[in-house]
């Protein structure tokens, strides 16, 4: 019987999980462009680069992220060939910066302390 | 007939570059590719909401799934006999759009 309640209570968590996720998706309207540029505008008329330029992309697999609105659409479609688009939610929206702290690799170990302030040698000695 | 010295094409014009007449399979495969990748485009930023010309216009052209093969391979020329000439002879082919033919052909 408890097995059979435990059953009972993951399923029922399951079907909570899957049921908030449904809402934070549909809470999040997807309001912005992913724009990556896959392919370089180079020897292309110089209104491809100028457009490339106007979107705030100046090299190839860079990514920028810009609201939905016609003006951007028309950039994105006379550069339709050159990018890959994707419409993400407001929270997904990363700056350069930020897109390059997501990109760094686990360091593989966690500064406790300096030699300066020795912390570490105080949290040893339960002082 | 042979030897060093021989009438060949390369030796009579100097550089020769042979462009096939017709795509290979695999440049075929490749172009679907792009073409489809381009639907996938205008397919995104009509989900988007946002209505706007260039959005209609892009709208207007064929899906890579719509398209002959005549039209995903080969372009409008009116210098060509037949009117058609392989599309890998447009310069910048790869990045460009080239779905529709003028009225009539």
């Amino acid at each position: 019987m408890f097995s059979k309640l435990f059953k009972s209570q993951s399923a029922l968590r399951r079907f909570y999980s899957t049921a908030t996720q449904n809402l934070t998706e549909k809470q999040e309207p997807k309001t912005y462009y992913k724009i990556t540029l896959l392919r370089s505008a180079i020897a292309l008329p110089k209104r491809y680069k100028d457009t490339l330029v106007t979107l705030g992309i100046h090299r190839r697999m860079q990514t920028v992220f810009h609201p939905h609105k016609p003006d951007i659409a028309g950039k994105i479609l006379r550069v339709k060939e050159l990018v890959q688009v994707e419409n993400v939610p407001a929270s997904a929206v990363r700056t350069k910066t930020e897109q390059r702290w997501e990109r760094r690799p686990d360091p593989g170990f966690e500064v406790v302390g300096t030699w300066k302030n020795k912390r570490w040698l105080l949290d040893e000695e339960g002082i | 007939m042979f030897g060093p010295f021989r009438p060949t094409a390369i030796n009579y014009g100097g550089l020769l570059w042979k462009t096939p007449w017709k795509l290979s399979p695999t440049r075929k495969a490749n172009q679907r590719k792009r073409l489809k990748r381009v639907d996938a485009v205008i397919e995104t930023v009509r989900q988007s909401g946002v209505e706007c010309t260039a959005l209609d216009e892009a709208l207007r052209l064929p899906k890579e799934h719509e398209m002959p093969a005549r039209d995903k391979y080969t372009v409008f020329s009116a210098k060509a006999v037949g009117y058609r000439k392989g599309i890998h002879k447009v310069p910048k082919w790869t990045r460009m759009t080239l779905r529709t033919n003028p009225r009539g052909f």
